[in-house]
């Protein structure tokens, strides 16, 4: 079936637009009206968990506890007994409280890492090439969990704050990925400030860093998702140490109490609801915060792909 | 001044600088450079390499009182119990077929949601959708695992709809059965991947000249043949370079969801290698480093294969490759 074309000056604009339909057959209407709704099957579906979680931390305990499948909007009486709970209880703070720590201080040392291993791993020298080797083979192959744990073991890390801010902060793809993006900085700017008599130091932090920050700042992002949403690394290295539990292991751990207080006679079913709360108050600040950096992400994630 | 031959056999690829340029002049011209390097030097060597060392742990029947040079050396008997264990050779088998899973639907899906977002011409409601579908790659691995257990648990959403359709209701997290787990696990990774997987795809097909379309529009092909014929082929480099990526990596990842989902009940279909290394290690019971610390590397090695293997095969089908 011929589509019939019909170009109008506002269409030529656009050119993915260009010599596209102008008046669309029935069937082509059909199949984009299925696209949409499949679309937004596909948001609806992305969406709803967060909402649902979101109406049952308003929820009233009780009738929470024997609701059967969606929820729309809260049940029982609305109330913000599970919210309270999460702002009394001190272990839930200091999660929070530890979470910002690792994240802020993971990412801070992991950059000061990425940054200078890729600016030296871009500039010419004799060590550049067996360097490079060195830190591509890390990232194929590994010594393993439990190797790694005796390292940190053997440092004394173990049961500190180290444990969780030094070992995981980088890997070699990220040291890489900021070595492709220095070497993508001109050469021209480069040897323009070095002639204006600038130092190594200076060239870093005022030509290479400004241009190359557009894949730094994936993977900062990353690094700050990464850290913002681990547990597992806690979960071994500071077991004990409840007071230097980030947030997520927290909330593993309240998940999993919560999990058998029902058979305990006498339940109280606020701390059912501060579940709810606490994965909405656990989330919510990222999720809010994508809207803002997701122009960012995606420019970097494509311009780290062009690159090459 | 003497000149000195540089390092390996790809002249062509290495630059005039080594040739022309000896150690002592390098190191005076570069010492700045290599002083700078130090911080993230020794980060690796800590954290990587000296953890390499413990490979050794495999070959040896490893007691923690004894250490590594003092526990017997035991060659390759621990690989011999790994491999006639029972809990070992299914948790290769989940690996696989999990892996499996991934690498089909778990691929297949962005690439189709990244056609279906690329048919929307209005540019606010094709950035809110993104928005709405990138939300579950940023939920944590705790949170969607508890999302799941809330859906598809007794009384969940899920089950409900499934109950509808005549299956039993039941705890889907609890069951069994091949295939539950594995399509749950599956997915869940498509719920939080499909958006955010996306990107790169709705980049590449953004890059396929509008002049191609228009030829075909006047030629009267529709949009069936014109993502089949323009679009698909043009992003088959993009395609085939992240196929790679997660060919090499799919065993030995997917590690977080699996350790929170499953239980001793349905170990049978939901233990993966890498959750049996870490119950050998950190589980209930006497740990067996020896035995976790072999299965740890029989990962390494085959994850470290595989990344080799896809990376010379995408190199005979586009000439390009990640390595």
């Amino acid at each position: 079936m011929k589509a019939k074309m019909n170009t109008t000056k506002r269409e030529t604009g656009n050119l993915r637009n260009a010599g596209m339909v102008e008046n669309p057959s029935l069937i082509e209407r059909i199949v984009h009206a299925i696209i949409i709704a499949v679309l937004l099957l596909i948001a609806f579906c992305s969406f709803i968990p967060l909402w649902h979680v979101l109406m049952a931390s308003f929820s009233d305990g009780k009738v929470l506890l024997a609701h059967e499948g969606l929820l729309w909007s809260p049940v029982g009486k609305a109330s913000l007994a599970g919210y309270r709970n999460v702002f009394k209880d001190a272990s839930i703070l200091s999660g929070y409280a530890n979470t910002l720590i690792y994240v802020v201080g993971a990412t801070s040392i992991g950059m000061v890492v990425n940054i200078t291993g890729g600016y030296v791993l871009s500039r010419e020298s004799k060590l550049r090439i067996p360097l490079t080797l060195m830190i591509m083979l890390t990232v194929l192959f590994g010594g393993g969990l439990i190797p790694t744990y005796m390292v940190i073991r053997k440092l004394g890390m173990t049961g500190t704050r180290l444990s969780l801010l030094i070992p995981g902060c980088t890997n070699g793809m990220f040291v890489i990925m900021m070595m492709y993006a220095f070497r993508g900085v001109p050469e021209s700017t480069v040897e323009s400030a070095r002639i204006d008599g600038a130092g190594h130091l200076r060239t870093l932090f005022h030509i290479m860093l400004p241009q190359a920050m557009s894949l730094g700042t994936v993977i900062i992002l990353n690094t700050v998702i990464m850290q913002w949403n681990s547990w597992f690394n806690a979960s071994i290295y500071v077991t004990n140490n409840k007071n230097l539990w980030p947030l997520q292991l927290w909330i593993k751990q309240i998940l999993a109490e919560n999990e058998s207080f029902l058979i305990n006679a006498n339940p109280d079913y606020s701390r059912y609801l501060v579940q709810y709360a606490l994965i909405i108050v656990a989330t919510l600040p990222i999720l809010i915060a994508l809207p803002f950096f997701q122009e960012k992400l995606e420019k970097g994630i494509i311009g780290g792909a062009v690159k090459e | 001044m003497k000149a000195k031959t540089g390092k390996g056999t790809s002249a062509e690829k290495v630059k005039p600088y080594i040739h022309k340029v000896t150690w002592r002049q390098d190191f005076t011209r570069n010492k700045a450079l290599y002083f700078v390097m130090l911080p993230c030097l020794i980060y690796f060597i800590i954290f990587n390499y000296i953890p390499m060392f413990g490979i050794l742990m495999a070959f040896e029947d490893f007691s923690v009182t004894k250490g590594f040079f003092g526990s017997k050396w035991v060659g390759f008997d621990n690989f011999r119990t790994l491999f006639t264990g029972e809990a070992f050779l299914t948790a290769l088998r989940n690996t696989v077929c999990m892996a499996l899973l991934n690498l089909t639907i778990g691929f297949v899906m962005p690439i189709v949601f990244a056609f279906l977002i690329s048919e929307i011409r209005t540019k606010k409601f094709k950035r809110s959708l993104q928005t709405v579908s990138y939300m579950p790659y940023f939920i944590a691995a705790v949170v969607v695992v508890q999302l799941v257990k809330e859906f598809i648990g007794t009384d969940g959403a899920i089950t409900a709809v499934l109950t509808l359709f005549g299956l039993p209701k039941q705890n889907w997290l609890a069951n069994p059965n091949i295939p539950v787990f594995w399509l749950i696990n599956c997915l869940t990774d498509v719920w939080q991947g499909m958006g955010y997987g996306s990107i790169m795809y709705v980049a590449a097909m953004s890059q396929v000249s509008g002049d191609y379309h228009e030829a075909a529009v006047l030629d009267g092909a529709n949009r069936w043949q014109r993502v089949t014929k323009i679009t698909l082929p043009c992003i088959m480099p993009t395609i085939i370079m992240l196929f790679t990526l997660r060919i090499g990596l799919v065993f030995v990842t997917g590690f977080d969801k699996v350790l929170l989902m499953y239980m001793p009940t349905t170990y049978v279909t939901s233990d993966v290698l890498s959750t049996y290394t870490y119950r050998m290690a950190f589980g209930v019971g006497t740990p067996n480093y020896g035995l976790s610390a072999a299965s740890g590397l029989f990962q390494s090695v085959v994850g470290m294969a595989l990344l080799l293997i896809s990376n010379k095969l995408s190199k005979k089908v586009t000439d390009k490759t990640v390595f």
